[in-house]
């Protein structure tokens, strides 16, 4: 049993520290204040190379491993969520069905530039009626020639507003349920393929958020991104887990931006002549979260080793979500308490992180369906 | 054009140092950084090879931790690194560590040496021009703009009121001061290059030095004791009209606490 960090994931963690730090930190607030794609900051950090991560150094990528890719995920998150959630849907879910499956034509158009930040790409699962319940997809797919059509709304997608190619999710049959799905690509500019309504969230700002409409979509056949039709399901976990684990380590990121604005706060803040850092329910409130941040980061590489060893993952990556992501939102909540009224002010970070945090509770499964599924994993056919 | 920068790693601006042993030892937190004004010399060191080809070679003198300082020069761009790594060299003086420094710099011709002004965990400013002395080599300290051509340089520092510019032959040592330049994010490419560089590791022996030579036996000054800085007093308000207040404050500053 080793649970270190290599001494090259070690020098990793440390570099893309000093990037986030130097990069992206002095510009997070006004992604928030703004919520529009920061465009500089996108073209600036995408110059450096690290939105091919997750490929093979022979396509320009870096090929890192889970527990890297993990370490890249918690940082850049500590900087800006808003900001995070835009380059890991680069890296992760917005590009890996054309790496996996998209003809060479459609990688040279698509997920090489996409890999430089030259475009943005998405994924849209969620509609209106359906998010976690993928079965419920009411985007319809049918074949016309050599031609697929696609109808449909998505909603809540993540960088959607400015995507220059969407991995959509679609069912050939409504009443299939999860057994008809599949992913296409739609590339903008695609007759019928465009954005609509753009959601003015909570958290998370600077992430454009919105709908995507597919009226009469028309694509080509080899935009059907899997071997094999209504498969798409079994495709989607090959990265559902990894999906899970990432989720986690941004909230583990946001935690660990808050828990440093608290603990700034604490040695510095002085009450009854003391600093607040002296008294005992203060000192607490640290004990308990730096415990369960680092039990939620233990999980996160754990999970991820787990999955860099190809054993199963599915019990441990969504346990690493929830539980990263509770410890979250109780970290962001403690910040604001120990911020004391300066926590409810927009002047100051510590309200930021308490609204971002709510964001993950949803995304990667909401905690109601986690807990269910791992209640069943757990207790099993009875 | 071969240029060598020293570099050193020193703790990080936000570790914990604690005064232990009735003020002889210092507790050192483990977070550390390259020293914020080498990180200036790295950059110059990287432009003037872009701009005028050649090889740039960073040498740290330090224990294991230090590689990570030298990883992230890789990770910039610099084409070598060397690790002085000994128990012999540890707790030397300005002294000791230039002659390993300079040792280490001779072993290969160079037209440049840089090195940060100062390094900002001891502030003593010493090496960069110690290293020129024992090579025999001209110095130009807290360089502020660096022009290379035709085996000179010309470089400009700041002296109290004016810029002095200074034409000196190569090679010759430069210290870097903070406005030199702005130091460069790493590429992922140079990260995954420094991820899987091999760091030499030279001893006393390879540099043709004795153990009595470096380190703590090889200095010229010891250290009595470390005393904590007073602590800053808290903010004071001074109430009244603002210009009364501003005479008050002259006062403060001139009669109580004599820095005017």
């Amino acid at each position: 049993m080793d649970f270190a960090l290599t001494e090259e994931q070690e020098f990793f963690k440390k570099t893309i520290t000093d990037t986030v730090d130097r990069m992206i930190v002095p510009k997070a607030r006004e992604i928030d204040e703004k919520d529009e794609f920061p465009w500089e900051l996108w073209r600036e950090f995408s110059s450096l190379g690290y939105l091919g991560l997750r490929y093979p150094e022979e396509i320009g990528g870096m090929n890192a491993d889970p527990v890297t890719a993990m370490i890249f995920y918690e940082q850049i998150a500590r900087g800006s969520v808003g900001f995070a959630q835009s380059v890991i849907m680069n890296i992760l879910m917005g590009t890996y069905f054309v790496f996996r499956f998209g003809s060479d034509a459609m990688k040279e158009r698509c997920l090489y530039p996409a890999m430089k930040g030259e475009k943005v790409g998405t994924m849209c699962f969620t509609e209106d009626q359906s998010g976690s319940d993928l079965s419920a997809t009411r985007t319809t797919v049918r074949k016309e020639g050599n031609e697929w059509v696609i109808n449909g709304t998505k909603m809540w997608i993540t960088n959607g507003p400015v995507a220059d190619m969407a991995t959509v999710l679609a069912t050939t049959d409504l009443a299939l349920g999860a057994k008809g799905l599949n992913f296409f690509l739609v590339e903008k500019g695609t007759p019928g393929f465009s954005a609509g309504q753009v959601l003015d969230k909570l958290g998370c700002r600077g992430t454009v958020t919105g709908e995507l409409v597919f009226d009469n979509v028309r694509v080509p056949e080899e935009n059907l991104l899997g071997k094999e039709l209504n498969r798409g399901v079994e495709y989607l976990g090959e990265i559902l887990d990894e999906v899970r684990v990432m989720t986690g380590a941004m909230a583990l990121g946001i935690a660990q931006a808050a828990f440093d604005e608290g603990l700034e706060y604490a040695r510095k803040r002085v009450a009854f002549g003391k600093p607040i850092g002296t008294y005992q329910l203060i000192r607490a409130k640290f004990a308990d979260m730096a415990t369960e941040m680092e039990a939620s980061r233990l999980m996160i590489y754990y999970a991820a080793w787990r999955i860099r060893e190809k054993l199963s993952s599915r019990k441990e990556a969504a346990m690493a979500k929830m539980y990263a992501t509770e410890t979250c939102c109780k970290v962001v909540d403690e910040v604001t308490r120990i911020w004391g009224a300066n926590g409810f002010a927009h002047e100051y970070n510590p309200q930021r992180h308490f609204r971002d945090a709510r964001f993950l509770l949803y995304g990667g499964g909401t905690h109601e369906i986690i807990r269910d599924l791992l209640g069943r994993m757990i207790i099993g056919k009875v | 054009m071969n240029i060598v920068v020293l570099a050193k790693q020193v703790p990080d601006a936000e570790a914990l140092i604690e005064i232990t042993s009735e003020g002889r030892e210092l507790l050192i937190e483990q977070k550390f950084a390259m020293n914020f004004f080498d990180e200036f010399a790295l950059e110059e060191a990287l432009r003037i090879k872009e701009r005028h080809g050649g090889r740039v070679s960073v040498i740290t003198m330090g224990t294991g931790k230090a590689t990570e300082a030298l990883r992230t020069a890789i990770a910039m761009g610099a084409d070598a690194a060397f690790l002085l790594d000994d128990e012999a060299f540890l707790q030397g003086d300005g002294y000791s560590t230039a002659l390993a420094l300079s040792r280490a710099v001779s072993k290969e011709a160079c037209d440049i040496i840089l090195c940060g002004r100062q390094a900002v965990d001891d502030d003593r400013g010493e090496v960069g021009p110690m290293v020129a002395q024992f090579l025999g080599l001209p110095h130009v300290g807290a360089v502020l703009k660096l022009d290379i051509a035709d085996g000179l340089a010309v470089a400009e520092s700041a002296i109290e009121g004016a810029t002095e510019v200074i034409e000196v032959d190569l090679p010759a040592v430069f210290t870097a001061q903070k406005g030199l330049n702005e130091p460069r994010v790493p590429m992922i490419t140079g990260v995954m290059k420094a991820m899987k560089a091999q760091i030499p590791r030279l001893t006393p022996a390879d540099l043709g030095l004795e153990p009595a030579q470096v380190g703590e036996r090889g200095a010229k000054v010891t250290i009595g004791r470390y005393i904590a800085p007073s602590r800053k007093p808290p903010v004071r308000l001074i109430a009244g009209e603002p210009a009364e207040a501003a005479r008050e404050a002259i006062r403060i500053l001139t009669d109580v606490e004599r820095v005017l």
